[in-house]
């Protein structure tokens, strides 16, 4: 079930969301991410940049497709199915208010299809629509879902994990302190954005979390 | 395929239900229905979207959506319309194929010379009159503009920006294949009847 199906092997667990600060006239933070990498581990990297225009999109993943990722790592897209294709990316994540998998499925059948979550009622809707990995958060406080409310918390997390039939991933306030609770609560993967703007840091958090994730 | 005869396009207004407009263009005699919706989620377009294509199916007119290559082909639209900002067109047909309509919009001689380059099935060539739909940074093009990249560019152009009942046929005249417009259907108290009026002003000049 934890497939990736390009390349037969499971989902890297270490989930790195672009900061939605990229900046189309230099935009370095996400190419810069990607360079630090530490090559000896895999990644899934999600673009999201909600602020770009799609012809800003476009150059971004072509710039990020052209970066040397580590080995096993997944290149995807927030929504845009049209500019993974264009870039040759490996899948896209949907959030709860685009098409679902199963709308899209048959435009691109290899790709990896990610669903964010926010109830069971979603994560079954998501299951259904043959998501390939899912999403769930804020687990904890964020400044980046702050307007949405409360967080979601472990409790909800651990239910979610444990009613899925597809690899969660933890997103949402999540740090090296308090990863390990969600792993004990079934999460299959830590996803992170604010966490990683920090470059001068990124190495080290990845590390962090990988110790956490694989102890 | 683009029709060969003066068509025209109706543009979705944000301000209304896309799909209402739609119909009501369409018995109308609108032959082109442009889904055009900056704000909505992508599964709300995607659902518009399909409702709109087998009204269009029905109507036997072409559905453009704006900008979301991605919802065009989910949706099996027939074509996309294309900003400046949005994907660029040779990149678009790379995904959509020879068959489905690839519109750009041109505000200039060269942005439409550029789209003709990029391998653009028609141009959309304005704002030609001051228009209050979209905001815009430059004074309008004009007839003379018209009348300039009709003179020297093959490919249908689709006249957009301030089209109305009183200069539409004029626009015909000086070389658009078609207008496009927006608020002159949806802002009227029957849309239906706004389209029809003005699919016969410019279909009565050409003939």
């Amino acid at each position: 079930m934890e497939h990736n199906k390009l390349q037969g092997t499971p989902l890297p667990h270490l989930y790195l969301i672009s900061s939605g600060q990229e900046n189309p006239d230099d935009g370095t933070l996400l190419l810069e991410q990607l360079n630090l990498l530490p090559r000896t581990l895999s990644f899934m990297v999600q673009i999201r940049e909600k602020q770009l225009n799609a012809k800003q999109l476009l150059t971004l993943a072509l710039n990020a497709r052209a970066s040397n990722l580590p080995v096993g790592s997944l290149l995807l897209i927030n929504e845009r199915i049209d500019i993974a294709l264009a870039a040759r990316l490996d899948g896209v994540h949907l959030p709860e208010n685009a098409c679902f998998p199963d709308n899209l499925r048959p435009l691109a059948s290899k790709m990896i299809f990610g669903c964010s979550v926010h109830s069971p009622e979603s994560l079954h809707i998501a299951e259904k629509s043959g998501a390939d990995y899912l999403l769930f958060g804020p687990v904890f406080d964020t400044p980046s879902k702050r307007k949405y409310g409360a967080p979601q918390g472990l409790e909800k997390l651990g239910q979610i994990c444990r009613i899925s039939t597809l690899p969660v991933f933890a997103l949402g306030g999540i740090t090296p302190e308090n990863g390990e609770f969600c792993m004990a609560e079934g999460a299959y993967g830590i996803a992170g954005l604010s966490i990683f703007k920090d470059t001068s840091r990124f190495v080290d958090t990845l590390e962090q979390f990988y110790r956490i994730i694989f102890p | 395929m683009i029709p060969s005869s003066p068509f025209l396009c109706v543009i979705t207004d944000e301000s209304f239900c896309p799909v209402t407009i739609a119909e009501l263009a369409l018995k109308g005699g609108a032959a082109m229905i442009q889904l055009r919706h900056k704000s909505a989620s992508g599964s709300q377009l995607f659902s518009w979207a399909v409702e709109i294509r087998n009204l269009c199916r029905i109507y036997r007119a072409l559905f453009i959506i704006n900008d979301r290559v991605d919802i065009a082909m989910a949706s099996e639209a027939d074509g996309v319309h294309l900003g400046q900002q949005d994907m660029p067109a040779n990149a678009a047909r790379t995904l959509l194929g020879k068959e489905r309509i690839i519109g750009v919009s041109a505000s200039s001689f060269e942005e439409a010379l550029q789209a003709e380059k990029d391998g653009a099935d028609y141009i959309g060539f304005g704002h030609i009159y001051p228009t209050f739909s979209k905001e815009k940074g430059f004074p309008p093009l004009g007839t003379e503009g018209l009348l300039n990249a009709a003179a020297f560019i093959s490919l249908p152009i689709i006249a957009i920006g301030g089209v109305c009942l009183d200069n539409a046929a004029t626009l015909i005249s000086c070389g658009a294949s078609g207008v496009a417009v927006i608020s002159a259907v949806s802002r009227t108290d029957d849309p239906s009847r706004a389209a029809s009026e003005l699919v016969a002003a410019i279909k009565w000049k050409n003939s």
